[in-house]
């Protein structure tokens, strides 16, 4: 495993940031971390990166305990919430720095600094300085930096945070190409789920400090979604007949009409069994036009899981 | 600490900041080298005390530019959210402390270097522009290590980069307030007490007697004990300790 945390708390006297945190994480993963303001992400990102002492528990960073940080800091690449960046120096000079930092010679950093900077499609703008940069390449020089030792792990805080919709794909893909060819593990902070969606193979839910889901986003929304709402859409004339048909399927519960909806009838199930609804239906000649399924995205799950629902 | 070192001393003088400050200071020390020396109406000193006139103001300056420096060193980065960066990577934070420590210091060096001239054009006639840029060198360099130094530890400490250079300037002019003192309560034990034991006012007055009253090196080297102490003691403190206590945010909790 790439990332294991076992039971990680970070506490500020009275105030318990993250509580018992226990996930582990292998190559290759990208793990969405969510949850509302103050759940506790950020403080975790930076226990993990060794920012911040734990108060209790222990994490390992590609098998390196917590308690050799400055060995975890070369196994990690780290895009901090509210990154800020030297106005002056160029994006190349940034970068060959921070190489620099990690130990790397002065030919080394400055191939180094070329490619990634050609990796975020930065390439052309080398040498300008980071102060005439937009914040999407900052990010992007941001993620760079990030890259530059190779890292085993890759913490993105709020990447896309205040990026239009161009950068955020530019940076999501950035994101999946870590994963993807560097086979790097992924830890993305974000509030965007529509991206945890598109990117992420596993989703973490804080909420005031507690992990309340881990699973695949399937698994969350599924598990997170229960009971479920099904909404049947019938011809409006039939809608009576169509109430007392689907009350003899087995599992439905109780029918009732959509208020201000018509022809649509709502039923609450853990498992709605469409077929079996639509043969009822049939069975009495009644057609079904549409069919819906509730609390089956990923933001349903997690307004129910957090207290932003 | 090397990379530290090099890229702070690139931000600072290839960057500007350095120059232009440099430049401020040529400006001054102009300023005061002229009335000195050249104006009638204006020149009521002697050739010696003109001399540690514009040492002592050079001194009290460049110590004055490196104590900002180092004041901006670590909140400045804090502000501009750009130490979290610095603090990921595998760096001995020791090491990190020491690069800014040394960079701020070089404004001091550069201050040192425009002076030598100044001094020379003042002194030489008077066979004392020697002693006085060494004894420049000593003292200033004593005490710029040691307000270098302190500024970097208030830096570490502050929770903005307005705070930190509040309180540095602030320090710095109680710790020049005794030399407006009027001579007599600047005499007798406790005002001499005053003077050794404050590093800025002993290192003027170390720099005074070897300048005017030509006590030579040696004989007001006592004098130098406090800017000494202070220089190690505060040096260790940002250099050991507070890499220690290195937070995002100001302050020694958390």
């Amino acid at each position: 495993m790439n990332l294991e945390a076992h039971a990680l708390t970070k506490a500020y006297r009275t105030l318990v940031a993250v509580h018992e945190l226990s996930f582990t994480a292998g190559a290759g993963e990208v793990i969405g971390l969510l949850g509302p303001n103050g759940a506790g992400k950020t403080t975790a990102i930076r226990v993990l990166t060794t920012i911040l002492a734990p108060s209790a528990g222990s994490f390992a960073v590609a098998g390196i305990a917590h308690t050799r940080p400055a060995e975890i800091r070369r196994r990690i690449g780290v895009l901090p919430e509210s990154a800020g960046y030297p106005d002056r120096q160029t994006g190349a000079e940034f970068l060959r720095y921070h190489a620099r930092l990690f130990g790397q010679s002065a030919a080394s950093a400055r191939a180094t600094a070329a490619a990634l900077l050609e990796e975020v499609g930065l390439a052309e703008r080398r040498d300008s300085p980071i102060a005439n940069y937009s914040r999407g390449m900052r990010q992007r020089l941001g993620i760079a930096r990030a890259l530059l030792n190779d890292p085993s792990v890759v913490f993105l805080d709020e990447p896309t945070l205040g990026l239009d919709p161009a950068g955020q794909e530019q940076v999501l893909r950035v994101v999946r190409s870590i994963s993807g060819e560097r086979a790097a593990t992924v830890v993305l902070s974000t509030h965007m789920l529509g991206e945890v969606e598109e990117v992420c193979s596993r989703v973490l839910i804080l909420n005031r400090g507690h992990l309340v889901a881990d699973g695949t986003v399937a698994d969350v929304a599924r598990r997170a979604a229960a009971p479920r709402r099904g909404r049947f859409r019938v011809p409006a004339e039939a809608r009576d007949g169509a109430v007392l048909a689907l009350e003899t399927v087995p599992g439905l519960g109780a029918v009732r009409p959509d208020d201000g909806r018509a022809g649509w009838l709502v039923v609450d199930a853990a498992d709605v069994d469409v077929e079996g609804a639509a043969a009822a239906l049939g069975a009495v000649g009644i057609p079904l036009l549409a069919f819906e399924l509730e609390g089956a995205r990923l933001s349903d799950a997690y307004l129910a899981m957090t207290e932003a629902g | 600490m090397a990379v530290v070192t090099r890229q702070e001393l690139r931000d600072l003088w290839v960057g500007g900041r350095g120059l232009l400050l440099a430049f401020a200071f040529s400006v001054l020390l102009s300023a005061i080298t002229y009335l000195g020396a050249t104006n009638q109406a204006l020149n009521f000193l002697e050739r010696r005390e003109a001399v540690n006139l514009t040492l002592q103001v050079a001194v009290g300056v460049g110590a004055l530019l490196a104590l900002l420096a180092a004041a901006d060193a670590i909140s400045g980065e804090r502000e501009r959210g750009t130490l979290e960066s610095l603090l990921l990577t595998p760096v001995d934070r020791p090491g990190l402390v020491a690069g800014k420590l040394l960079a701020a210091l070089s404004l001091w060096l550069g201050a040192l270097v425009v002076t030598v001239p100044y001094v020379w054009f003042l002194g030489h006639d008077v066979g004392a522009a020697g002693e006085a840029i060494g004894t420049g060198a000593l003292a200033g360099t004593l005490l710029a290590i040691a307000l270098t130094a302190f500024g970097i530890v208030v830096s570490s400490l502050a929770d903005s980069n307005r705070v930190s250079l509040s309180v540095c300037l602030f320090t710095l002019l109680a710790l020049f307030a005794p030399t407006q003192l009027p001579a007599g309560a600047q005499h007798g034990w406790a005002g001499e007490a005053l003077l050794r034991v404050n590093p800025v006012t002993a290192a003027e007055h170390y720099v005074g007697a070897v300048v005017v009253d030509q006590h030579g090196w040696t004989r007001d080297l006592s004098w130098l004990v406090s800017p000494l102490v202070a220089a190690i003691a505060l040096t260790v403190v940002a250099v050991v300790v507070v890499p220690r206590f290195l937070r995002l945010r100001g302050g020694v909790g958390g």
